[in-house]
């Protein structure tokens, strides 16, 4: 079976598995945290979101360490064994993505965007993940109270939008509502004009998964001796990695999508090493 | 390229581990169950519950009314306080309620209290259900009158008279009040003074017939 064939059906089964909460369908609700981002406010959730946990770890001050350590221990667990592999293989983000991934593709050959994705600053627009993360998810957390999930673009569409249409007339917005919606209406922008453009620059578990890429047993390989440099590798990542030159690069989802188009199988997966 | 394979064993065994020993030793599966995946932050839901205010006599999926709301019924009108951490709507409620009933207490605390409310006692029961007890936090899906299983969540428990019975009869109410029309602590203050000063004024009417052992 072909690679992205066997990604596409992990990533519609582990949707589906982190969809089991639903009351009666079968209504199975865990103490688990999602290693990838997705929203318990989902009436189909079965686990928690992993920021919401740490966002309340550190709530006003306060520092709950069980809360704090659970989700970054299954994010370590799984981040040493395959990486940021999660990102392609089993985030629900990561297929709607795939989804959009299309018509960013047709976008990504304009003239406009290719100047823009090889400006010299794309690459230092990819850490603010990492300082959304941090200052998001746990400055203003631990300051103010403010937390990101009460803006979260992924909590809007798994959450509010089900819940609203499940429920007509149950609800009405609250005040976080707006800016949610306008930040909903960016996200979706952003993922039909950059490939796997969430992941890419805004995704906080991302943020947390991406430094273990260095030290994962699964990682891609690249035989750079027999490299021709033709380049098919990186014109397919949807990440926008220039393959060949990367090494446990820490932007690399494990989606393959290098190894499948290497005209000569010098790309492949390796379980352990360097 | 041995070194790096002891690394990762080693990264591995550690994390996997502590994983491991935290969920074997440590409650935090079930503080992540209850406290996050089984009640949500209606802020994170970014939407406010749109039901009515009215007392009604049956609880949620007919369940039976906590044994300690019961217990303080005796005492008046029982008001239930569903707070939590990380909770925009938590935190735009905390003020209000301390206000209202002229006391104080951390927002982490466990606290009940017999407070007075225009001469009269209510049972104030506080729980914030990251830092409580089971009997406390089990107890908020029995008064979850509209099936929301959301916080902040407010419950005034009275009395009623039913079919020749006095019986337990209680409202809830979700969220910052937004959907009652209140918009400014103020206004939210005023709304639960008048829904108190109902509650007590069927109390009063009722409380001669009810008996609780």
């Amino acid at each position: 079976m072909k690679l992205q064939i066997k990604r596409l059906i992990s990533q519609i089964l582990l949707f589906f598995s982190a969809n089991l909460g639903y009351p009666g369908y079968p209504g199975l609700k865990t103490g688990f945290c999602y290693p990838f981002f997705y929203c318990q406010a989902c009436p189909a959730a079965t686990s928690a979101c992993p920021l919401r946990a740490l966002e309340q770890s550190v709530d006003k001050g306060s520092f709950a360490w069980r809360l704090f350590f659970f989700p970054l221990l299954i994010i370590g667990t799984l981040g040493i064994l395959t990486g940021r592999a999660v990102c392609a293989w089993a985030c629900p983000i990561g297929l709607l993505q795939r989804g959009t991934g299309r018509v960013a593709r047709k976008v990504k050959k304009t003239p406009l965007a290719r100047k823009l994705g090889s400006h010299k600053a794309e690459k230092y627009l990819r850490y603010t993940k990492y300082v959304l993360l941090m200052s998001l998810v746990f400055v203003t957390s631990y300051l103010i109270g403010f937390i990101f999930t009460d803006i979260c673009p992924v909590g809007f569409l798994t959450g509010t939008i089900p819940v609203l249409i499940l429920n007509p007339g149950k609800f009405v917005p609250n005040f976080f509502f707006p800016v949610a919606l306008v930040i909903f209406v960016l996200f979706l922008i952003l993922i039909f004009i950059i490939e796997r453009g969430w992941c890419r620059y805004f995704c906080p578990v991302g943020a947390l998964l991406a430094p273990f890429n260095k030290i994962s047993f699964l990682h891609i390989a690249v035989d750079i001796k027999n490299c021709i440099h033709c380049n098919v590798c990186s014109y397919e990542c949807p990440m926008g990695i220039d393959i060949p030159n990367m090494h446990r690069d820490p932007e690399c989802i494990l989606c393959g999508k290098c190894v499948t188009a290497c005209p000569n199988q010098l790309i492949t997966f390796e379980r352990k090493g360097r | 390229m041995k070194k790096f394979l002891v690394l990762q064993i080693g990264a591995l065994v550690l994390v996997s581990g502590a994983l491991g020993g935290l969920v074997a030793v440590t409650p935090v599966y079930d503080e992540v169950r209850s406290g996050i995946v089984l009640v949500l932050c209606l802020s994170c839901l970014k939407l406010e519950p749109n039901t009515l205010a009215n007392f009604t006599f049956q609880t949620a999926d007919n369940q039976s009314h906590a044994g300690f709301v019961l217990e303080n019924l005796s005492q008046g009108p029982v008001f239930l306080h569903y707070s939590g951490d990380a909770c925009a709507g938590c935190d735009v409620m905390y003020p209000v309620i301390k206000d209202l009933f002229s006391i104080e207490f951390g927002k982490q605390d466990m606290f009940s209290s017999i407070v007075a409310f225009e001469n009269t006692s209510v049972p104030y029961i506080y729980v914030n259900i990251h830092h409580t007890i089971d009997e406390l936090r089990n107890a908020q899906p029995i008064y979850d009158k509209d099936h929301v299983g959301g916080i902040p969540m407010f419950t005034i428990v009275t009395l009623g008279y039913d079919n020749g019975d006095v019986k337990p009869k209680y409202t809830t109410l979700y969220g910052t009040l937004a959907t009652y029309g209140c918009d400014t602590d103020a206004q939210r203050l005023v709304f639960l003074q008048q829904l108190l000063r109902q509650s007590i004024e069927m109390y009063n009417q009722n409380k001669e017939g009810y008996h609780h052992h």
